[in-house]
């Protein structure tokens, strides 16, 4: 709301503007700036959306008036002449959307330029002068707040205003010249043939005033808020008056408004006023009665505001008391502070105008110990790893445009759920994966020339689940992930992964239900082929969690990018993607390491050269050898792994296996070394077909 | 035979040893060694060898002075023909066969990541509420109307709840209308809903709001929120937390200012500016939590109050970090990412 200095001070005398922006800015419209006219100060505040009666200068006014404590000087507007007319009829068929509407006939006017007076005026606060009718209707608005509207009363048909729900796909040409389509959502104001107005909104083209416009109907009414609020904005034709009757102008203005705007065209133009209005419906005005416990302001603020005080502040602003007991009193709100009904919203009203700076800084807040959640510590844990690890943390957008949920989420089928509007063009997809965004950071990373393109990221994704929702849980869930790209290939990214998971104290099992629990350890992870359009076959794995007693799940995916993926996110250097799901894993923040003592006793290593089917995998070797209960084993380690048709056979490989063993209770012996270490080769042979080569 | 005079041979003697040290301390390998010890220590010519002779020739009285200063000597040369040999060895075990390198060639690259600006400002901002006793939490994204507005007191007709204003779910049931929440009070309704009071929480995350990216908005944004609620709280008390947030925040003892605002859930509401280098700064917005809202989620307003707050954290970022454009904090380029290095401040 811009305000003309030079106009307010027709209400209330002001202080020097500096000091007047200061204290309107602690009592709550903000101070935007000050520019300096001619002859005049254009002042902009921020009124905030419960404040309508601020959208005027009269409110403005009122806030100066009560802020310094100066008498506010209202203009009385009433028309004295006027000749009957009992043709003109206004009727309102839709009373939701318009509770009241009146209507002031003026015959006989002169449009022509406004005095400069009032084109001064209107130009300080940043509006175009038109004529002196149009000028009129623009400057009493912003005097009160209540917006009108001017008809060329000639050009309406049948002498008839009706107010009317707009039918569907109804036509009709704005002021603007613009032709519009409205909905059944709209309000209109209608002549007998067709809209002339979209009600609150704007006036039709047809009924402008004109300058052979001779006679003039002033309209004055009360518009309900949301049909405004709906046609202003889906016809992207918000207004002045829009604005206002979306936050509700004060009843009381509407008569007001509309007498003082005849009575200055009647000044300025001319003409003569058909009396009386012709008014349909009835104003709707809730005036709020509210108890006020004297009390109360301090139990707020933590501060005292004496009774008497806070009797001063309200009276001041326009509530009236009704009945007052020692510690309570009963006020009637002013009828432009519908925004006032409850006992805080007058302690608020006391506060702001007292100013805030009376409220103390500095007593002592009780200490209260507090401590991080399991997923808090999880999410720095796993953050600190891979930072450690090089990574550099992105932020991607939570939606995605189509092409990238294409692929499938290793986190749920349902398609994804689409939001609208669309979170930036072309993305409306709530992503179930954050692979895709992630590749497409690194690749322009290093497009850009960045020394790498290592970006984690930890974010919730939104998956949809089939099957109705239960009371009050839809069937969402937003899974909290980890995702990682980096360069290289799967053993790359399943380092990683692993490695993270090792920091959570998550290890892989050699087998999905492992004999040994890990050293008491009762959970852990496999790893398995995984298909998916994201990955390249062959080349990606999914990572299975196990614990006892529970039943596995998928915790994470590794892989390759495959060459759609690739290329969908323009990258063009090998990447390979990780993908943890994090939620589920905040246990694994509540064990504390508990020291097992290194062994004081030397190991002993040994390599075993098995000879297996090249569909045996690694896990099944680790497996076998574990399978053995050694206690002395303490670690299996892959040496290499070689293939050879002519020594070794066609679809055969060696892998060489380094195993350590080391006892906690004694120097181990070249024999009980040997005795383990047959055992394991027996077991291989046993379970995975291995030979044992020379 | 002239006999020695004393005072000739301790000077020979002293003129050895400082001779024997220079030949020693310059050796640099083990040639040099070599010689040295066969001029000094040589059994058969060596030069103490010579002045061992010349003890002979002092006179009788003499001789234990001149004994025990040849001895002095002699185990003083030994000693510094070990130390030289030490060195020498060390020396040439050190250099044997190895090129010396050019040590300012850059070290085997070996590089840290950064953490995300925007998650070190949440960091920093929950870790000074966690000391004011605030813990944190989390909750959905994809929220319903209850959590999201009618809980907050944004009743239907609210200009907040206009679809162009929010971004639903298009897919959600008709009834159960769904949304990318748009603040993170929603979290604060969901705690109260499970837990009584006293109560201290900041709730933090993304959000959501349909503005147009620019250099100061984007669609998706992150807030931390604070709230408190206990018996005979006021507005001392928020104004107060938030004092000591600010001066945790920036360093030192910084002044707060509250402008009255307006928001759907507090009441009163107000603007929340700290004072930095003698200029007001927005912080964010707070209030009083309004009654509606604690009786919506089974409080009574009468028994406990509370307060709550919220700061944008783009906001803070930028202007902790000079960035001009948050629209820079979402293109994860990591030339720009790498700038910033966490000071360990949370």
């Amino acid at each position: 709301m811009i305000v003309s200095l030079d106009w307010l001070a027709e209400y209330v005398d002001l202080p020097e503007v500096d000091a007047l922006t200061e204290r309107l800015l602690l009592s709550g419209l903000n101070h935007e700036s000050t520019k300096m006219l001619h002859e005049d100060t254009a002042v902009d505040l921020e009124v905030t959306s419960n404040r309508p009666d601020c959208l005027g200068h009269i409110g403005v006014a009122r806030e100066v008036s009560v802020l310094f404590q100066r008498p506010l000087k209202i203009p009385v507007a009433s028309i004295t002449s006027g000749e009957a007319s009992q043709s003109f009829s206004v009727a309102i068929e839709s009373k939701d959307m318009c509770p009241f509407y009146s209507a002031r006939l003026i015959r006989g006017v002169a449009v022509g330029p406004s005095p400069d007076w009032l084109v001064h005026r209107l130009e300080a606060v940043g509006v175009a002068s038109v004529n002196n009718v149009v000028d009129v209707t623009n400057y009493v608005m912003l005097e009160c707040g209540q917006p009108l509207h001017a008809f060329d009363l000639n050009r309406l048909n049948g002498e008839k205003i009706i107010v009317r729900r707009a039918t569907e796909g109804e036509s009709f040409v704005a002021i603007n010249h613009k032709e519009y389509k409205l909905t059944a959502e709209m309000c209109v104001i209608s002549d007998a043939k067709q809209p002339v107005a979209i009600a609150g909104v704007m006036g039709g083209a047809e009924t402008e005033i004109s300058l052979e416009t001779t006679d003039v109907l002033i309209e004055s009414a009360q518009f309900a808020p949301l049909p405004v609020r709906s046609a202003a904005r889906a016809l992207v034709l918000g207004s002045p008056s829009s604005y206002r009757f979306e936050r509700g102008p004060d009843p009381a203005a509407v008569e007001w408004a509309s007498c003082r705007a005849v009575e200055l065209i009647l000044d300025l133009a001319g003409g003569t006023c058909i009396a009386p209005a012709i008014k349909a419906g009835s104003l709707s005005s809730s005036q709020a009665t509210i108890d006020l416990r004297i009390h109360r302001v301090e139990q707020v603020l933590g501060v005292s505001i004496s009774g008497q005080r806070q009797r001063e502040i309200l009276q001041s602003l326009g509530f009236v008391e009704q009945e007052s007991a020692s510690d309570a009193t009963r006020w009637l709100a002013p009828t432009w502070r519908r925004d006032c009904t409850r006992e805080i919203d007058l302690v608020e009203e006391v506060a702001r105008i007292e100013g805030y700076d009376c409220v103390p800084e500095d007593i002592p807040i009780s200490a209260v110990p507090v401590q991080r959640s399991p997923r808090e510590r999880m999410v720095r844990v796993v953050s600190e790893s891979c930072v450690a690890a090089g990574f550099c943390e992105a932020m991607t957008r939570s939606v995605v445009g189509d092409r990238f949920e294409e692929f499938s989420s290793p986190w749920g089928d349902v398609p994804a759920m689409v939001c609208r509007p669309p979170l930036v063009q072309g993305a409306d997809r709530l992503r179930r994966t954050l692979l895709p965004s992630l590749l497409e950071a690194r690749a322009s990373s290093l497009s850009s020339g960045s020394s790498h393109g290592d970006l984690y990221e930890i974010a919730h994704v939104y998956v949809r689940r089939d099957g109705e929702s239960s009371e009050g849980a839809p069937p969402i869930e937003e899974p909290l992930l980890l995702t990682l790209v980096t360069g290289g290939d799967f053993f790359q990214g399943k380092g990683f992964a692993a490695a993270i998971l090792d920091r959570l104290g998550i290890y892989e099992w050699s087998a999905e239900e492992s004999p040994k629990a890990h050293a008491g350890v009762e959970y852990g992870v496999t790893y398995r082929p995984f298909e998916s359009a994201a990955m390249t076959a062959g080349r990606s794995a999914e990572i299975l969690f196990h614990a006892l007693g529970e039943k596995s799940r998928r915790i994470g995916v590794i892989g390759e990018f495959s060459e759609d993926v690739m290329k969908m996110c323009g990258c063009d250097r090998n990447s390979v993607g990780i993908e943890l799901r994090l939620d589920g894993l905040e246990f694994t923040t509540k064990y504390e390491p508990k020291l097992l003592a290194p062994s004081s006793f030397p190991s002993i290593d040994r390599d075993m050269n098995l000879v297996v089917d090249e569909a045996i995998s690694w896990a099944s070797i680790r497996a076998a050898i574990e399978s053995t209960q050694c206690d002395a084993l303490e670690s299996v380690r892959l040496g290499e792994i070689w293939r050879d048709a002519d020594r070794l056979g066609e679809g055969k490989k060696s892998v060489v296996v380094s195993i350590r063993l080391r006892s906690s209770k004694e120097t181990l012996s070249a024999e009980q070394a040997n005795s383990f270490v047959e055992a394991m080769v027996r077991s291989c042979q046993d379970h995975v077909g291995a030979a044992l080569r020379g | 035979m002239t006999n020695l005079n004393l005072d000739a041979f301790v000077a020979d003697l002293e003129e050895l040893r400082s001779e024997a040290e220079r030949a020693l301390v310059d050796a640099v390998d083990m040639q040099g060694l070599e010689a040295a010890r066969v001029v000094f220590l040589g059994a058969k010519n060596g030069r103490l060898k010579a002045v061992q002779k010349g003890l002979g020739k002092l006179d009788r009285e003499d001789k234990p002075v001149g004994g025990q200063q040849f001895n002095a000597v002699k185990k003083s040369v030994e000693a510094l023909f070990l130390q030289a040999s030490q060195r020498v060895e060390s020396l040439s075990k050190n250099t044997k066969g190895v090129e010396p390198v050019d040590v300012t060639l850059p070290g085997n690259p070996v590089r840290f990541g950064r953490v995300h600006p925007i998650t070190q400002t949440i960091r920093r901002v929950s870790s000074i509420m966690a000391n004011l006793g605030f813990e944190a939490v989390d909750g959905p994204e994809v929220e319903d109307q209850w959590h999201n507005f009618e809980a907050l007191a944004i009743p239907d007709e609210h200009p907040a709840r206009d679809p162009l204003d929010n971004f639903y779910i298009a897919v959600a049931n008709a009834d159960r209308p769904l949304l990318l929440r748009s603040q993170t009070s929603t979290v604060q309704i969901r705690v109260m809903e499970q837990r009584k009071p006293p109560l201290r929480i900041v709730s933090l995350g993304r959000v959501y709001r349909p503005d147009t990216a620019d250099a100061t908005h984007y669609p998706m944004f992150h807030q931390v929120e604070g709230l408190l609620v206990e018996p005979g709280t006021t507005m001392a008390h928020l104004k107060s937390v938030l004092r000591s947030f600010a001066s945790s925040f920036l360093g030192g003892d910084v002044r707060v200012r509250f402008r009255p605002s307006f928001f759907p859930f507090t009441e009163p509401s107000v603007e929340v500016d700290m004072e930095w280098n003698g200029r007001w700064i927005e912080m964010g917005g707070a209030g009083m939590v309004d009654p509606s809202v604690l009786q919506s989620v089974g409080y009574d307003p009468d028994e406990v109050c509370g307060f709550a707050f919220g700061l944008g954290v783009e906001r803070i970022a930028a202007r902790r970090f000079g960035v001009a454009d948050i629209r820079d904090f979402y293109r994860n380029d990591i030339r720009f990412l790498e700038q910033f290095h966490d000071r360990g401040q949370a």
